[in-house]
């Protein structure tokens, strides 16, 4: 599970030492002894700590399987780091004459803030101007979903959506935006109950044409 | 959902002691524990023994001291747990992340070191007499889903009837505050709530409505985006008079 991310974006290759890390670690991947199940174990138990140090009783009723829910929730919602781009885009890239905007927009988005551990979820509005290659489009979907499926950061999500899209289909423009609600602002902290965060990414056409930028921007985000 | 048969105001579940798991099925599952002790609670309450629904009297358990005291223990899980997903807990964003993730966690069950009496109700209770419907709607609820430690939030719809006493309105949201902030069950808090409200004021009639979404049904499961579930308590009045509980909910509606 390889976790593939060499080209070097607008000159900036900063972003890869940070995407390196979001995905197995080496330590990970050098003790390949541990299981799967093995690994659920000490999550499990990891929960049942958590519960008892909380003041709960973990023996009444409705907790008695409650670590072993919550560590099979947890591992759903990082299912992404398993998962390539390459395994689900390679067969649905197709050569099309079309040189005009896709959109894909509204595509729900659920994620984990690697900082507290709680959700975070919203929108994502994907566009990207073919270059003689078409991606399916439930493929855009599925790439936002291998990334938001991870412990992540608004900003460095957005932003591997793009870079994922912009390396396999060369495009000459991907724009990604993302709205979303962070429950770590809203349930605890500042407690914002309607405060809602916006990251966007624009690459090549969107970035260097503000007209083809505004079609997009109008065309999603401005209802 | 099940209905209690409380037609008796005022008095705490003490009818019901003795047996286990009626009403809702449980206490809210709070044993005193040691000070200092990470040992398990004495096993003896579990079960039968246990006392059904606590009284909205008795103190909670936990404290700040404990909280302070728990920390390490429960930074460690979480650094386990973040091994055990493949991460690389080392990395700069993750470095933190057990330490604030368990603070987190233990704001977001606060609810079990809160204490009604003392901490809510004490001096907002005021003698006025005024029978006509009171409602506070809209109050924005944020809990755990107990079974997978997911949040659930929502809104929570109070009204009630006063008998000659009414409550500071603000202390009905920080009732919904106390049992929201727990592992919970949505119908269990509903009940909670009202409970409360009821044996805090003697009032001729409690309703309480919540819709919440749970995030353990939209982010993984049926994945269901838009579902909602609605719960709702009728104590007294609400119950058995269809008008009041219509009146009630055309008003939590508009």
């Amino acid at each position: 599970m390889e976790y593939q991310h060499d080209i070097e974006i607008n000159g900036e290759d900063k972003y890869l030492n940070i995407c390196k890390h979001n995905g197995l670690c080496k330590k990970e991947k050098d003790s390949k002894d541990d299981t799967d199940s093995n690994k659920l174990s000490h999550i499990e138990k990891a929960y049942t700590t958590i519960l008892g140090e909380l003041g709960e009783d973990v023996d009444r009723e409705g907790l008695l399987r409650t670590p072993l829910r919550a560590a099979k929730a947890m591992q759903f919602f990082t299912k992404g780091y398993k998962e390539t781009t390459q395994d689900i885009m390679n067969d649905a890239i197709f050569d099309e004459n079309h040189d005009e905007m896709v959109i894909v927009k509204d595509i729900d988005l659920f994620s984990l803030c690697e900082h507290h551990l709680v959700p975070f979820f919203g929108k994502a509005h994907i566009a990207y101007l073919p270059n003689k290659k078409v991606v399916g489009l439930s493929k855009l979907a599925r790439i936002v979903e291998i990334y938001s499926r991870r412990l992540q950061v608004q900003e460095r999500l957005t932003k591997q959506i793009a870079s994922a899209i912009s390396e396999a289909l060369e495009p000459a423009g991907v724009a990604v935006v993302i709205e979303a609600t962070h429950m770590c602002m809203v349930m605890r902290g500042v407690q914002k109950i309607n405060a809602s965060t916006v990251t966007s990414v624009m690459l090549g056409t969107f970035q260097d044409n503000p007209i083809t930028r505004k079609e997009f921007l109008d065309l999603t985000i401005r209802k | 959902m099940e209905h209690s048969k409380q037609t008796q105001f005022g008095s705490s579940d003490k009818k019901d002691a003795g047996t286990s798991s009626v009403v809702n099925g449980h206490c809210d599952g709070m044993v005193k524990r040691p000070a200092g002790g990470p040992s398990q609670p004495p096993a003896a309450e579990s079960g039968s023994q246990r006392p059904v629904m606590e009284s909205w009297r008795e103190d909670r358990t936990r404290s700040v001291e404990d909280n302070e005291m728990r920390l390490p223990s429960l930074a460690a899980a979480y650094t386990t747990i973040l091994r055990g997903l493949g991460e690389d807990p080392q990395r700069q964003g993750l470095l933190k992340t057990p330490w604030r993730a368990a603070t987190a966690m233990q704001f977001f069950t606060k609810g079990y070191q809160e204490k009604i009496i003392a901490d809510v109700l004490n001096d907002a209770i005021f003698d006025e007499d005024h029978d006509e419907m009171v409602i506070v709607k809209d109050i924005d609820m944020f809990s755990m889903c107990e079974h997978h430690l997911v949040p659930i939030f929502g809104r929570v719809h109070i009204g009630y009837l006063p008998n000659k006493r009414v409550l500071g309105l603000s202390k009905l949201a920080r009732i919904v505050e106390i049992y929201s902030r727990r592992l919970q069950v949505q119908e269990r808090l509903t009940k909670q709530i009202a409970v409360a409200i009821t044996e805090a004021l003697q009032p001729t009639g409690v309703g309480v409505v919540i819709e919440a979404t749970h995030m353990c049904m939209v982010m993984r499961g049926v994945q269901k985006m838009n579902s909602k579930t609605v719960t709702s308590t009728m104590l007294g009045v609400f119950r058995e008079d269809p008008k009041t509980r219509d009146e009630f909910l055309t008003l939590i509606r508009s």
